[in-house]
C-alpha cells in the first residue's frame, strides 16, 4: 500500500490531522470550525477524496471528539464531499466519531447521514 | 431607558458593533458564560450557541456599513427558559432580496428539518456559498426564525425554548 500523501493542516484554533491504518483513513478534527476554517476544510476534503481513490480506501473516519463547533460553511464542505463520494464510481464508507458532551454534533451529523444513509455512519466515542 | 422586559431577564445583552469574523469566537464564549448558569442541560446551551453563531456569522458576511446590532434575551417562564436572539444590520439590495427569499421559504415550510434536508440536497451540487446557515437554526436549534425590514435594515429574530430552568 502506498504512503499517505496527506499531511496535517490548520493553525491556531483549528487543525485536521490524518493517520492511515490499513485501509482506514482517520482524520482528527480539533478546535473550532468557523469562518477562518472554511477554505481549509473545503480544500482538505477534496484532497481526502483524491487520496481515498488513489489508495483504494475502504473507509474514512472523521474524529470530532475535540471539534468544539462547525459552522454552516464548513458543514457545506462535508455536504459537497459526501455528494462527491455518492456519485463516484468508486465509493468508500464515511464514519463520524462524535463526542457525547457536544450535543450539536449528533444533530448536525444526522443531516449528513440522511443525505447518504448507505455511506454515512455516526458513532459515539467516549 | 430600560425595557421593562429586561428586568425579568436572566440575561439581557445588546451589542452595537462593527462585526468582524474574529469577534465571533469571543462573543460565543461570552454568551456561553452568561447563559450556562441558568441552563439545566447542555443540549439547550448548545442549541442557543449554534443559533447565535449562525446569526453572528450572517451579519459578519452580509452587513454593509459600519454598525450592526446583536441582542440576546433569556427569560424564565413557567414552562422553562425562553430565549430570543436578534440581529439587525444594513444589507445590500441583492442580499436583502436573497435573505427575504430564504426566510419566506422557511416560514412557508411546514417541517423545518425536511426543508433543511431539501436545501442540503439542492446545495450538494453547488460549490459556491453555503446558503444553509439560516435554515440550520430552526432545524437544529428548534427555534422559530422570522424577520422584519426597515428600509435597508434587516432584522432577524430567532426565538424558542432554551431548556428547563436550573432549580433555584
Amino acid at each position: 500500500m502506498s504512503e499517505l500523501s496527506l499531511t496535517a493542516v490548520g493553525g491556531e484554533g483549528f487543525q485536521v490531522t490524518p493517520t492511515l491504518v490499513d485501509f482506514n483513513l482517520r482524520l482528527v478534527f480539533t478546535g473550532n470550525g468557523d469562518m477562518n476554517a472554511t477554505s481549509v476544510v473545503h480544500e482538505y476534503l477534496k484532497a481526502v477524496h483524491e487520496e481515498a481513490l488513489r489508495l483504494g480506501l475502504a473507509q474514512v473516519s472523521c474524529d470530532f471528539k475535540q471539534l468544539t463547533f462547525m459552522n454552516s460553511s464548513c458543514f457545506k464542505s462535508f455536504v459537497v464531499w459526501i455528494d462527491t463520494v455518492k456519485i463516484s464510481e468508486i465509493r468508500y464508507q464515511i464514519v463520524f466519531l462524535t463526542n457525547p458532551n457536544l450535543p450539536w454534533q449528533r444533530r448536525s451529523l444526522e443531516a449528513l447521514r440522511r443525505l447518504a444513509a448507505t455511506l454515512v455512519t455516526i458513532e459515539t466515542i467516549a | 431607558m430600560t425595557d421593562p422586559a429586561d428586568s425579568r431577564a436572566l440575561v439581557s445583552l445588546t451589542l452595537s458593533f462593527r462585526p468582524l469574523a474574529n469577534q465571533i469566537g469571543p462573543l460565543r464564549s461570552l454568551l456561553s458564560d452568561l447563559c450556562r448558569p441558568h441552563l439545566a442541560d447542555p443540549d439547550g446551551l448548545s442549541r442557543l450557541l449554534l443559533a447565535a453563531h449562525e446569526l453572528l456569522e450572517n451579519i459578519v458576511k452580509y452587513s454593509v456599513g459600519e454598525a450592526a446590532e446583536f441582542h440576546l434575551h433569556l427569560e424564565a417562564k413557567t414552562s422553562g427558559l425562553r430565549v430570543r436572539l436578534r440581529t439587525k444590520n444594513r444589507a445590500a439590495p441583492e442580499r436583502m432580496a436573497d435573505a427575504r427569499w430564504r426566510l419566506d421559504a422557511l416560514a412557508r415550510a411546514g417541517d423545518p428539518i425536511a426543508h433543511y434536508d431539501e436545501l442540503i440536497r439542492e446545495s450538494a451540487g453547488r460549490r459556491d456559498v453555503s446558503g444553509l446557515g439560516l435554515a440550520r437554526i430552526p432545524a437544529e436549534s428548534e427555534m422559530e426564525l422570522y424577520y422584519t425590514t426597515d428600509r435597508d435594515w434587516l432584522i432577524v429574530t430567532a426565538e424558542g425554548n432554551a431548556s428547563k430552568r436550573v432549580s433555584e
